[in-house]
């Protein structure tokens, strides 16, 4: 026999290339032609997107890989500015609010249409929030709790009416939940129209191919006139980091989405690509359980929060790509306090808040950690070392990371890591969540309450002027972090890696992005 | 017994180990800690949320009540609607199953590329250089792990060495995935095709020892008119069963190497759906690889018979 190995490896790759010279080609279409820095139309950009989204139901879905995509989509009337701390007209060209603060009049933008091409009227917009209003504490009704009715007096005038002074109405009217669908869904259940949703966006939808791609086309009735510019997007779900990497590197994505923390500094020396950090409003918590009788002692709590070199894990889990967190608050919300006193990493002050506290000598305590979740083992080794130095013995209790957050919800652990991501431009739904122990989430499940605080964050939701929310804002930051409810550990930015023949693409603080103004340049 | 009765036979006996799968499956599933409301609502799971999505997908009710519906469902060919993307879990299940099928028949198809002329050659150069080279250099693949070694080829073929392959992708068409399923298949090849390698080997060198090939050599027949049509047709028969242990255990592989290759088969359907609790979807596709265990068992001893007359159908 005289086939030897390299020869049948020699054709097997030559089979297998053969084919991929007739296999069907990538890449862009072809574009109208312009320099780099003149926005071109046309082509096809492919996003590797780290999860697979749930589902394109606005009213219902939680999770905010459905929510970025389906905002291409769907529209609201008013949206989240760029620095993410107020709103900006969109499908409304203006509103105007009465003297008694419970009437808001939105005039809508003319000449908008749905990708159907049918006109988006004040029908249109009763139907679309009505809808979501009513999905209540189940879905982001929630938000719309304050809503008392919606009128249309004509086919572009909306009128809505609160059941009382509510100071977030405007950014809670911005949530993409209240983004605007066709009256009645065309004729469809909202179950059949959530399938291949219609809106006013700039792109329209194609088709989901679940676990694989779910593809937008570019809408030709979208009302910004000559925009947007790429003919089609393709999320690409690619749950393994290395593999979108290799993927954007290959030339088979143009943006990898969440690129592992160690590798931002590799992709912002490769060429072709462009590594962005953008200013999120991901806000990484711990939170310690105030029902463990040791953490309800405010004295432990200041101790533990001054034992934590913030330093050390930034530069150990985001390889130094974050800042120490001094408010539970993240910068990029509006009545964010830079000067909120948040303990911050003191080893001398925490060993006198523990000789202060009911638990001089220490204690053990247990600290919940996802099970091959490497960066929080690495933030618990961390809390090991620190917590050891002021007689605190922390074991680590590995679970499941699924099962980690529903014991925490269930109060089931002593110390817990958790994070916070903004869905809208006011700090009412984060602080509500927070330090309020009757809301739903009982103070992020700490039981923290603090009369003062809760009352200050009631009084905040009806104050309008700027300056009197920004007075209470501070306030609660500066009750919140003397009391340490948790510690507040780091902020950290949103990671895209893109080819640098991508231009206009910008993560908003909120996590969203306007695809409208990208464009590739050919 | 002849071959159809067979066939139907092994068929009938499958039901069992198939209601086994679902029993096992089902339980360990529901013991496993974590509740897929939870992970689904995230930070938003407030106690009403999660009490409501309990109730709309069945899991209020008792365990042993929710497999009863279960098998009810399975029994008239319904697998139930995934919790997590909402649709039906049969629809999931058959939009995935093409790319698995095509990664287990190339990857075992390149397997037997690899080993037969590599076999050969160790058998009829036995203990010289050739053979050493053959018997050692294989096992390199077989001591990597696979997620390692898909990587490695997507760093060598899919970027630094001209971007032969793509990386990752089941691609378009049938010379479309022929290209792109290249490297996934060849890292299922190199893990596979070291025991096929020895397998073959073993099985030669003994053939090539007995009296009916000293036989056709004493006729005059050329060497490799003998290794063609007597030494190999009778050395691969034992090779068949290897091969389809193999194939059975690469089922479960599959899991891995679709997640490094981003392959959207039903391994990749099948992690995700563990880690977010999509129980429907996790039952269904473990049914599934049952039966594709149990079908290529089967496809394996007929092949045996076939191979080699002394073998019944009993």
């Amino acid at each position: 026999m005289k086939v030897t190995a390299p020869v049948v490896l020699l054709v097997m790759c030559l089979v297998a290339l053969a084919a991929g010279c007739g296999g069907s080609g990538g890449g862009s279409s072809g574009g109208s032609g312009g320099s780099a820095g003149t926005p071109q139309h046309g082509g096809n950009i492919t996003i590797g997107w780290s999860a697979e989204p749930q589902s394109m139901d606005k009213e219902n879905v939680f999770d905010n890989q459905s929510i970025w995509v389906l905002e291409q989509i769907m529209e609201p009337l008013y949206t989240v500015s760029p620095d993410g701390k107020s709103v900006k007209p969109w499908l409304a060209k203006s509103v105007t609010l009465s003297p008694s603060k419970t009437t808001y009049t939105f005039h809508l933008r003319p000449g908008v249409e749905f990708s159907n091409g049918k006109k988006m009227t004040s029908a249109d917009v009763k139907f679309s929030i009505e809808q979501t209003k009513a999905t209540g504490s189940q879905g982001w009704g929630y938000l719309d709790s304050a809503i008392k009715d919606i009128k249309t007096p004509d086919p572009e005038t909306v009128v809505i009416d609160t059941k009382y002074k509510w100071a977030p109405f405007m950014a809670d009217i911005a949530l993409f939940a209240n983004g605007i669908v066709p009256n009645h869904y065309g004729g469809e259940t909202a179950k059949e129209f959530y399938t291949h949703p219609v809106g006013t966006g700039p792109f329209m939808w194609g088709h989901w191919t679940h676990g694989q791609e779910l593809v937008l086309k570019r809408n030709p009735h979208y009302w910004q006139k000559g925009k947007p510019y790429l003919d089609q997007i393709t999320f690409l779900t690619v749950t393994d980091t290395n593999t979108r990497q290799l993927q954007l590197q290959g030339g088979q994505e143009q943006i990898d989405q969440f690129p592992d923390w160690q590798t931002v500094n590799t992709l912002k020396s490769t060429p072709g690509i462009t590594m962005s950090l953008f200013n999120s409003t991901r806000t990484d918590y711990t939170m310690m359980n105030e029902r463990y009788a040791p953490l309800a002692d405010v004295h432990v709590r200041r101790a533990i929060s001054y034992a934590i070199d913030r330093n050390a894990i930034i530069k150990s889990v985001l390889f130094g790509h974050g800042q120490p967190a001094n408010s539970f608050m993240p910068p990029q919300v509006p009545f964010y306090d830079p000067k909120s006193p948040g303990l911050q990493y003191n080893l001398a002050q925490a060993k006198a808040e523990m000789a202060k506290s009911k638990f001089p000598n220490g204690f053990p305590v247990q600290m919940l950690v996802g099970a091959g979740v490497a960066d929080e083992k690495s933030i618990a080794q961390i809390y090991q070392q620190e917590l050891a130095k002021i007689g605190i013995k922390v074991t680590l209790k590995p679970v499941d990371p699924s099962v980690e957050f529903s014991d925490e919800q269930e109060f089931k652990y002593q110390l817990g890591l958790s994070y916070w991501t903004m869905d809208i431009a006011d700090p009412d739904e984060l602080v509500t969540f927070a330090v309020v122990p009757s809301a739903g989430a009982k103070s992020f499940y700490t039981d923290y309450n603090n009369p003062d605080v809760v009352n200050w964050t009631h009084t905040a939701e009806k104050t309008f002027s700027a300056s009197g929310r920004q007075d209470l804002y501070s306030k609660i930051q500066a009750q919140a972090a003397q009391d340490a409810f948790m510690v507040f550990m780091y902020y950290s930015p949103y990671r895209y890696a893109y080819t640098n023949k991508l231009h206009g693409f910008f993560v908003y603080p909120t996590g969203n992005f306007h695809m409208e103004d990208v464009w590739l340049s050919h | 017994m002849d071959r159809f009765a067979y066939i139907l036979r092994r068929l009938v006996q499958a039901i069992p180990v198939l209601f086994g799968v679902t029993l096992i499956v089902f339980f360990m599933i529901h013991l496993v800690p974590g509740d897929p409301a939870r992970t689904m609502l995230g930070v938003h799971a407030t106690p009403k949320r999660v009490a409501a999505l309990h109730r709309e997908w069945g899991l209020d009710r008792s365990v042993p009540e929710q497999y009863w519906i279960y098998l009810k469902r399975v029994l008239h060919g319904n697998l139930g609607t995934s919790l997590f993307y909402r649709v039906s879990t049969a629809s999931l299940i058959t939009g995935r199953l093409p790319v698995t099928l095509w990664l287990i028949a190339y990857g075992t198809l390149l397997s037997i590329v690899i080993a037969l002329p590599l076999a050969t050659l160790a058998a009829t150069r036995k203990d010289r250089p050739a053979d050493q080279a053959v018997r050692a250099v294989p096992l390199v693949g077989l001591g990597f792990p696979p997620f390692w070694l898909g990587i490695m080829l997507l760093l060598a073929f899919g970027l630094h060495l001209g971007r032969l392959f793509p990386v990752g992708g089941y691609g378009n068409g049938f010379v479309g995935h022929l290209h792109s399923m290249f490297l996934p298949a060849l890292t299922v090849a190199l893990g596979i095709s070291p025991l096929l390698i020895r397998s073959l080997r073993a099985s030669l060198l003994q053939v090539l020892e007995s009296d009916y090939v000293t036989t056709a050599r004493s006729k005059g027949l050329s060497e490799r008119r003998v290794l063609a049509r007597h030494a190999l047709r009778n050395a691969v028969v034992s090779t068949v069963a290897v091969l389809g242990v193999n194939i059975a255990f690469l089922i479960g592989a599959t899991v891995v190497i679709e997640q490094v290759f981003a392959l959207p088969g039903i391994g990749q359907l099948m992690l995700n759906s563990i880690f977010q609790r999509d129980f429907p979807v996790v039952q269904g596709v473990t049914l599934v690889f049952g039966i594709m265990v149990v079908l290529v068992y089967l496809a394996t001893d007929v092949l045996h018979s076939l191979l080699d007359p002394r073998v019944r159908f009993d």
